[in-house]
């Protein structure tokens, strides 16, 4: 590409060799990381080459939440040798490409980054990975059985918070440069544009959920010690998964871990790692006290927070509609019945469209 | 020349001493042994072994006293039964078994104790360094693009016994509520997408709610102990804290193992038995609705051989004369088999890469009906056993293997093989060979298998005459 | 050092310059910030709250127990009950600590001029009102009535014993002590809080309160002063426990409502909480 490309203006077509080739480009030179099968999951993970790229995803298990803010994090090193303390920060990771990225988990980015950076303090080891990472967005060619992104205000095409995005049209791929993030990227590594390739008509990815009531803010609080709390919290396991497949749940623990002992000298690391507020001993305190021992009141936070709290707190709501939650939830707890319960709408029941086998 | 680093746990009455009548009697030892000085060959708990073995140790030796010389009457006993469960789970997850032994010393023992060691530490720096502890920055795993397992789309299929069986299960549930014998029934419903999900039912007008399918794939007995905890105690004459539950055959082996650990009583729980022909595959949801004849079969439908609950009230069907509904076939593309007949490192190598991938949800662990430790062991604040990292690419390994092996251990002779674990799992971690593995080797070791009858694991009881010491 | 280039989870280093029994597994730290941490600390109010990092097992908050008008150490009471306060309880004189803060939000001390303080204090929960009592006792004529209402489950949990004496002694101000089991020795109220600040009965009039200790006993001495009492909600502050991990705002492990309680509080008024204070039971 021998021009600048700017942001904002018209898109350009490019064939899917090229892609592969700036692919193979960026992953010589730095961190790219892209939807990965491995062992029949299909995960954000480093990848040596384009070839190692997954094509066919709607969406990953994981969001892209963990780049940015990883399981577990080396916040410091403590050396202490004798009675001399030594705290090192860990340093940052160099700079990186996030590859294949869905609108829902860019989103996401957005309430991480009202909490993060937005917010004083700013943390700085989420703010580093947020400044050395480039989003290249993948539009998705449809809408999943339980995404609900455009009730939460995205759509699978959304190129909104990536900094390039590009849409398959067939054989080809429509490339619009967001920021001057991305526009620099390219400007590092040039796209080759094989001439005349022909923009086909563009057809918007087909949404098939119909968008879903969304209840007003206010009456969440009108419906706190609603019964239905408990009622929908009596088949919750209390197990982390829908909150570690969320891009927006962030809760994490600090604690230190011995590295290695010898003698009196001795090295520690601080780490933080993810947690739960699903998980039964995430408010007990030392005494022993614990104020959210109902599993229905830690379910009722969680989604409290996503809706009303963390919008209270920081703006934007914790919750992109990306439906990860309900597809791995053990005992099928459905956050879309939970906004439509809050919105005082009845679910439309789809069992009436079952063809065999209602009885 | 490579030197092993082992730690050996001594009995202090006795191969403790056993060392010390060595010394005396200046017989050779080698250097390699770190001694730990326990109260009894009972106290070397699992958690410790595989602690060890974390840390760096290349052998672990545990020495306690003769069966029938016991300090403590039978703390060899458990000794005598867990570590050899545990040497062939640590030796399912890749160490060479010849790293972990158990044997007896006695306090005048001294020339056996010295033969021992010297054995012992002969076998292991024949086996070379270890190969356990992960160390994150050398951690490289073999990423492999696995054939899909085969599954198939959320179906809802139904054939007249089906039918006939949800009329039957909700007519029991309504007369149940409405006489008062139970205070709740926990059974099946659908949601509103047509996915089938535990509920729970407290009114006879809600019965219609309750389903019978081949998508029924929870095990429902998990609720039990909590719901029977959370509802108003019976004795004040006016409510009954009895609940009733919908059980499969394999969910109801779990009440068996339930009971045999005083979980609940018996006249705590109404069991409604459901004749089962079979749970489909983990359903991938795609929003549509399919007509499929014939659903894909989880694996451990394929290898069920009880189609009848072993415990109920009521039996809803019956399915006894009914043949398993298939047998050998496997809908893995590898099997139990296949990977015991690999190589330790092969092994080692399978784990770690499958390990790696766990986000520690404890999804497993929340979704096991016998999981049911107040405060889980891995994961209190104050833990030694292990770390709360978790991440990928090697950060905490080590922590997880030690999580996951830890509670297939728990699990030994008590997991009925309802893979809910693996089932919950977002990952799409194989747990449920681990403990498979186990249920075969307590059935080898002890003629065990889990729920079959009201008796709890070989593993917390005490030798019995035809329990030999391996 | 720019504050952007501050890491707020970076804790500075303290020494451990003296360590005094207070009761039964509670100590009192005071500690000496190194290396130009105490400029952190300059002008930290009551009621602020700092975490103390017990080095290999990780950090805990605590409320400051100290002022900064009665020098420049910072004093901790940790009552043993976790494993980072068991880690702290190991520490000797000399031995570093990490200390980051100060967190959190503060008494109004400005706006309680001129008014009479109720200063209800739990068990450890007195911790944080020590820096409360020792303000007003060093502005004397600043404040109104001082009534301090001091309780724990046995003697031996009651803290800041060796100063009631300086307490007693001010001008305008009483001390009521109350325990739940008595010892041989004890000559003071038996009985519950509650029961003390009924016998004791404070006037709502240009008055307020400042709680700390179990949430159970913030509950139940907030309904007493609102419904038997005739204080108003808003009368009555409290200073809040919760489990937190980063005390910025940033972990959400120490919510109550839509509040956290690290940075929107540690101070509340029961107005503030007292609809949310029920999930915090």
């Amino acid at each position: 590409m021998s021009s600048r490309m700017i942001p904002g203006t018209t898109p350009t077509v490019i064939s899917k060799n090229s892609l592969i080739q700036w692919l193979d480009q960026i992953a010589s030179q730095m961190r790219l990381i892209a939807p990965r099968d491995i062992d029949g999951n299909i995960l954000y993970r480093q990848v040596g080459n384009a070839a190692e790229i997954t094509w066919d995803y709607t969406r990953p298990v994981l969001s892209i939440k963990d780049v940015f803010f990883p399981p577990t994090e080396v916040l410091f090193t403590i050396e202490k040798i004798g009675n001399e303390v030594n705290i090192r920060e860990t340093s940052p990771e160099g700079e990186q490409v996030l590859f294949g990225v869905r609108p829902c988990d860019a989103h996401g980015l957005q309430a991480l980054d009202a909490l993060f950076i937005a917010t004083q303090p700013i943390d700085p080891y989420y703010m580093r990975r947020r400044e050395n990472t480039t989003l290249v967005g993948l539009a998705c060619p449809e809408m999943g059985a339980t995404c609900f992104c455009t009730t939460m205000g995205g759509a699978p095409d959304d190129p909104r918070h990536m900094d390039l995005m590009l849409h398959a049209i067939e054989d080809v791929y429509l490339l619009e440069v967001v920021t001057e993030k991305g526009a620099f990227l390219l400007e590092r590594y040039p796209l080759v544009i094989e001439p005349g390739i022909q923009p086909n008509t563009y057809i918007r990815p087909e949404i098939t959920t119909e968008r879903l009531a969304y209840p007003a803010l206010d009456s969440w609080p009108e419906q706190f010690n609603q019964l239905y709390w408990e009622e929908i919290a009596e088949r919750c396991l209390s197990c982390r998964a829908c909150a570690y497949v969320c891009p927006t749940c962030r809760c994490f623990d600090v604690r230190d871990e011995i590295q290695s002992e010898q003698g009196d000298n001795k090295v520690y690391e601080r780490i933080r790692c993810w947690d739960s507020c699903a998980g039964e001993a995430y408010r007990r305190i030392a005494g022993g006290h614990n104020p959210r021992a109902a599993k229905g009141e830690r379910l009722r936070n969680r989604f409290y927070c996503k809706y009303y709290y963390f919008p209270q707190q920081y703006g934007p709501a914790a919750c992109t509609g990306c439906g990860r939650c309900i597809d791995v939830c053990p005992a099928g707890v459905d956050i879309t019945e939970i906004l439509h319960f809050m919105a005082g709408i009845a679910m439309v029941e789809k069992q009436a469209q079952v063809e065999v086998g209602r009885i | 020349m490579y030197e092993p680093k082992i730690i050996a746990f001594l009995c202090t009455w006795c191969s403790y001493t056993g060392a010390d009548t060595a010394g005396i009697a200046r017989l050779k030892s080698p250097a390699n042994l770190r001694t730990v000085r326990v109260p009894c060959s009972g106290r070397v708990s699992p958690e410790l072994i595989m602690r060890t073995f974390d840390q760096g140790a290349d052998g672990v030796l545990v020495l306690g006293c003769h069966i029938g010389e016991c300090h403590y009457d039978s703390g060899n006993h458990r000794t005598a039964k867990r570590l050899p469960v545990l040497k062939t789970l640590l030796t399912f997850a890749g160490l060479e078994e010849e790293r972990l032994r158990l044997d007896w010393v006695s306090a005048s023992e001294g020339e056996h104790f010295s033969r021992i060691v010297t054995d012992f530490v002969d076998t292991v720096r024949a086996l070379g360094p270890v190969r356990w502890r992960v160390d994150r920055r050398e951690f490289n795993p073999s990423y492999q693009r696995a054939p899909a397992l085969q599954s198939s789309p959320h179906a809802s299929f139904s054939n007249a016994t089906l039918e006939q069986q949800t009329l039957q299960l909700r007519q029991t549930a309504q007369e149940l509520l409405d006489s008062g014998q139970v205070a709740c029934v926990i059974g099946y419903e659908q949601d509103w997408r047509g996915r089938t999900r535990p509920t729970f039912v407290y009114h006879p007008e809600d019965t219609s709610r309750l389903v019978w399918n081949q998508d029924c794939t929870h095990n429902l007995t998990g609720y039990l102990n909590h719901k029977l905890h959370q509802l108003p105690q019976a004795g004040d004459g006016q409510t009954n804290n009895r609940v009733a539950v919908v059980v499969k055959a394999c969910d109801s082996r779990a009440i068996h193992v339930q009971l045999a650990e005083k979980s609940y009583t018996r006249d705590q729980v109404y069991i409604i038995g459901m004749a089962c022909q079979g749970i489909q595959e983990k359903a991938r949801y795609d929003g549509k609705v399919h007509t499929q004849q014939e659903p894909v079969l989880q694996q451990r439908c394929i290898q069920c051989t009880d189609r009848n609950p072993v415990i109920s009230d009521i039996l809803i069907g019956d399915l006894k004369k009914e043949a398993p509904i298939s047998t050998g076939l496997s809908n893995r593309s590898l099997t139990l088999t296949q990977l015991e007949a690999k190589t330790p490192s092969e092994r080692m190598d399978f784990w770690l890469s499958q390990f790696d991938r766990c986000i520690r949800c404890y999804a497993c662990r929340q979704a096991c009906p016998m999981c049911d430790c107040p405060t889980c062991l891995y994961e209190r604040d104050d833990s030694l056993w292990v770390g709360a990292a978790h991440g990928w690419d090697g950060v905490g390994l080590n922590e997880k293997r030690t999580f996951h092996l830890g509670r297939a251990y728990h699990l030994a002779g008590r997991c009925i093989g309802c893979d809910e674990c693996e089932r919950a799992c977002p990952m799409g971690i194989p747990i449920s060979y681990l403990n498979q593995m186990l249920s075969q080797e307590m059935e080898r070791s002890y003629n065990h298998r889990a729920g079959v009858t009201i008796i709890p694991t070989p593993l917390v009881t005490i030798l019995s005459g035809e329990e030999g010491v391996q | 050092m720019t504050n952007d280039s501050l890491n707020p989870m970076e804790p500075c280093l303290g020494r451990v310059v003296s360590l005094k029994e207070l009761g039964n597994e509670i100590k009192l730290f005071s500690v000496e910030l190194l290396n130009g941490g105490s400029q952190n600390f300059l002008d930290y109010q009551p009621g602020q709250f700092a975490f103390l990092s017990a080095f290999g097992i990780g950090e805990a908050p605590f409320g400051i127990a100290s002022t900064t008008e009665r020098g420049y150490m910072l004093d901790f009471a940790v009552q043993r009950l976790g494993s980072v306060t068991t880690g702290l309880h190991e520490l000797g004189d000399g031995d570093i600590i990490g200390v980051r803060g100060p967190l959190g939000n503060c008494f109004p001390m400005e706006s309680f001029k001129g008014k009479n303080l109720i200063v209800l204090g739990g068990g450890i929960g007195g911790a944080p009102l020590r820096p409360v009592i020792q303000t007003v006792l060093d502005h004397r004529q600043d404040y109104g009535d001082l009534t301090i209402l001091w309780a724990a489950r046995h003697p031996s949990l009651l803290v800041f014993t060796d100063e009631y004496d300086e307490w007693r002694s001010a001008p305008d101000t009483q001390l009521h002590l109350t325990v739940d089991n008595p010892d041989d020795r004890w000559d003071h109220h038996t009985g519950l809080i509650t029961d003390l600040l009924e016998r004791v009965s404070p006037s709502p009039e240009n008055a307020v309160t400042i709680t700390c200790g179990p949430p159970i006993m913030i509950h139940f001495v907030n309904k007493l002063l609102v419904e038997k009492l005739g204080f108003a909600s808003d009368q009555n502050y409290v200073t809040l426990e919760a489990r937190m991990h980063c005390g910025v705002g940033k972990c959400g492990r120490c919510n109550l409502g839509d509040k956290l309680v690290c940075v929107d509080g540690p101070v509340f008024t029961m107005q503030e909480v007292g609809g949310l204070l029920e999930s915090f039971l």
